[in-house]
């Protein structure tokens, strides 16, 4: 292959990459997504207020609304999140088109791996900030609430004669529902599920041909990918009730395309007062760089071929 | 139109070289990739769903009647991982439900939402306290219904609660506040003639509190409440004397007036010949605190604490104060034990 003709490289790829990565950022928050920040803050405000009438005993004594906080904040930052990184991929390259900024950039010496990946980090820097944002605010609605649950507990277990060991076990456990190192590494949970979102919506749109299409079909990947389970635990275990082969390579199928969002449901084990350990994350992680990594490399496969 | 085609595209030498490959080939690469790293990962994500299937860190798969009972939306928004949103919203559905005093529907409310949140302690706490009290007490209070009715439905429900207490042992063994709970329900006098055996409901509320002092994070209280509970099953009273004067040597906090005359009851028990009169000096201090605190004792009838040597100590405390005879407890009327066919001819 010849490849003498093409005009001579500038800068590395992290720096190429970088540069897009900071346009496609500007342009989305000139988009005014931020404004959804908004939302959450009453959001998370208003969660404030479900401090239901609970039973005897101080331990009882504002454990829902701790969780009522911690649940809506954190399905609003799942929503808002997963909501972002699939509408901002899915607006990118048709923007581009229509800007016609993509002719500008792809008659320069930008490989196309670089451009997709620029545009994915982008959106993914965007979601970061976004749930940095709610986080430090969750964080800061919880921490006073948490406050002020314990002084309640503390004087309701106090008037009826609990020993200081007792109010210090009654502190430690209601502490543990307040925020902790586990829910920061939710939000970090919520934010590789997000990820994943965007690589998969970068992959669409790819081979898309309108916004909605990309939108329309990553939803409904995010979906299925909620029963990819039970359609790898399908192909696992077929075989003992007679399941026609071609029920098994279709759940085969199901398992090696598409994402399992399951395992990304540790959120829910945090909200209920577990506690995610750090190597858990790690293991998350990996899944969620092995499908970021699989799903730009495969838009790059279909992009590098296209021709605007 | 312009048109940009790989084959005029500046780009490095990998990514060049490689946007130069035939499309076919690179969809057999893909092809491979796919089967090759997505085989590694089914096993890997296989193996990490156990893992986080054993560390409680993922919920049980919702049954398909919880997503039927929740409807479509709800239960996209579960599957979605938003699981504990909707038992949140449920709750306050079950919340409305407690207000307009609709318990069935109630009950099976939360019967949805603890299949969402199998581990939220609340859930299961409030769920039961609805059960066992709230709608129990409905259907105590509710005139209209003939007195069978009333107390089939009064006992139901309090059976209800204590299953669904039970429920959430099961799902949360580890929990001490739920066992402490059960405990409480089993050990309650409003609650004793729903369970009809009394005996096997003390012994199941000791085993409760045992349960629950053996996680380690119970409060002091719990200990006692053990305590309590066993001291009324009948042929434990060795375990319970030997727990009373553990607990009794544990430190001031713990000798509390019931505890201090169960363990005279629990002594006079096993040594009949004791002079209980003089042992209760001992344990409260004066006459006048002994017998305030036995005669405390001797009225509640409906907590059905053993009362072994307390009239002979009450009779020697009498003669000791110079209780006149027409002021004798023993010629005050004591309250009945508990009966809820009494309650419901009222």
């Amino acid at each position: 292959m010849n490849t003498a003709a093409h005009p001579p490289l500038t800068g590395s790829h992290c720096r190429r990459i970088g540069v897009i990565a900071a346009h496609a950022f500007t342009q989305l928050a000139r988009m005014k997504v931020f404004y959804f920040l908004a939302i959450f803050a009453v959001i998370a405000i208003a969660s404030n207020f479900f401090d239901l009438p609970q039973h005897v005993g101080p331990e009882s004594v504002g454990a829902n609304v701790l969780r009522s906080i911690k649940s809506w904040s954190l399905g609003a930052m799942t929503l808002f999140a997963v909501v972002l990184s699939v509408v901002a991929t899915a607006l990118l390259l048709p923007k581009d088109v229509e800007d016609r900024t993509l002719y500008t950039i792809l008659a320069k010496p930008v490989p196309r791996f670089d451009y997709l990946a620029g545009k994915l980090l982008g959106v993914l820097l965007l979601v970061m900030v976004s749930l940095g944002l709610m986080d430090v605010l969750m964080t800061v609605v919880l921490q006073i609430r948490t406050s002020m649950v314990v002084e309640q507990q503390t004087a309701m277990a106090a008037a009826m004669g609990y020993t200081p060991d007792a109010i210090a076990s009654l502190r430690g456990e209601t502490l543990a529902n307040g925020p902790n190192w586990s829910l920061q590494w939710a939000v970090c949970a919520v934010f590789l599920r997000a990820s994943i979102m965007a690589s998969l919506a970068l992959l669409v749109s790819t081979f898309s041909t309108s916004t909605l299409f990309t939108t329309i079909v990553s939803f409904l990947v995010y979906f299925i990918g909620h029963f990819q389970a039970d359609a790898r635990d399908f192909y696992l275990q077929a075989g003992h009730a007679g399941e026609g082969s071609f029920a098994r390579v279709a759940a085969l199928a199901v398992s090696l395309v598409l994402p399992d969002f399951q395992l990304f449901n540790v959120i829910d084990a945090v909200i209920e007062g577990q506690m995610l350990p750090l190597f858990l994350l790690g293991k998350l992680a990996l899944v969620a760089v092995y499908y970021a990594l699989f799903f730009t490399i495969a838009s790059w496969f279909i992009f590098a071929d296209k021709e605007f | 139109m312009r048109c940009f085609s790989p084959s005029r595209r500046g780009s490095s030498s990998l990514t060049r070289n490689f946007e130069l490959v035939k499309p076919w080939r690179k969809f057999v690469i893909l092809a491979l990739a796919l089967g090759v790293f997505g085989t590694v990962r089914l096993a890997y994500e296989a193996r990490l769903s156990t893992e986080l299937r054993s560390a409680g860190m993922c919920p049980p798969r919702l049954p398909i009647g919880s997503r039927e009972r929740i409807g479509q939306t709800s239960s996209a928004v579960a599957l979605g991982g938003l699981r504990t949103l909707v038992a949140t919203f449920l709750n306050l559905r079950a919340f409305a439900a407690f207000y307009d005093r609709r318990w069935d529907k109630l009950a099976a409310t939360y019967d949805t939402i603890v299949e969402l949140a199998p581990r939220t302690r609340y859930y299961w706490e409030t769920g039961a306290w609805h059960l066992a009290y709230n709608a129990a007490s409905y259907y105590h209070n509710d005139s209209e219904l003939p007195p069978l009715r009333r107390r089939e439905a009064w006992r139901s429900y309090v059976i209800q609660g204590r299953a669904f207490l039970e429920r959430g042992i099961r799902n949360n063994p580890d929990d001490w506040s739920l066992r402490a709970n059960l405990g409480f329900l089993l050990s309650d006098p409003n609650k004793f003639p729903a369970f009809r055996d009394n005996r096997a409901s003390f012994a199941a509320a000791a085993q409760a509190y045992q349960q629950a002092s053996a996680t380690g994070q119970a409060p002091d209280y719990v200990r006692r409440a053990w305590f309590y509970a066993l001291a009324r099953v009948a042929g434990q009273e060795s375990a319970a004397l030997a727990m009373a004067r553990s607990l009794y040597a544990a430190g001031p906090h713990n000798r509390t007036p019931t505890l201090l005359v169960l363990l005279l009851v629990l002594e006079s028990h096993a040594n009949p010949a004791l002079d209980s009169g003089q042992r209760a000096v001992e344990l409260f201090g004066t006459p006048a605190k002994a017998y305030a605190a036995l005669a405390g004792h001797w009225r509640r009838t409906r907590e059905q604490f053993p009362v072994y040597g307390i009239a002979a100590a009450l009779e020697s405390l009498e003669q000791s104060l110079a209780i006149p005879k027409d002021h004798s407890l023993f010629n005050q009327a004591v309250p009945p034990p508990v009966n809820p066919d009494d309650w419901l001819r009222n």
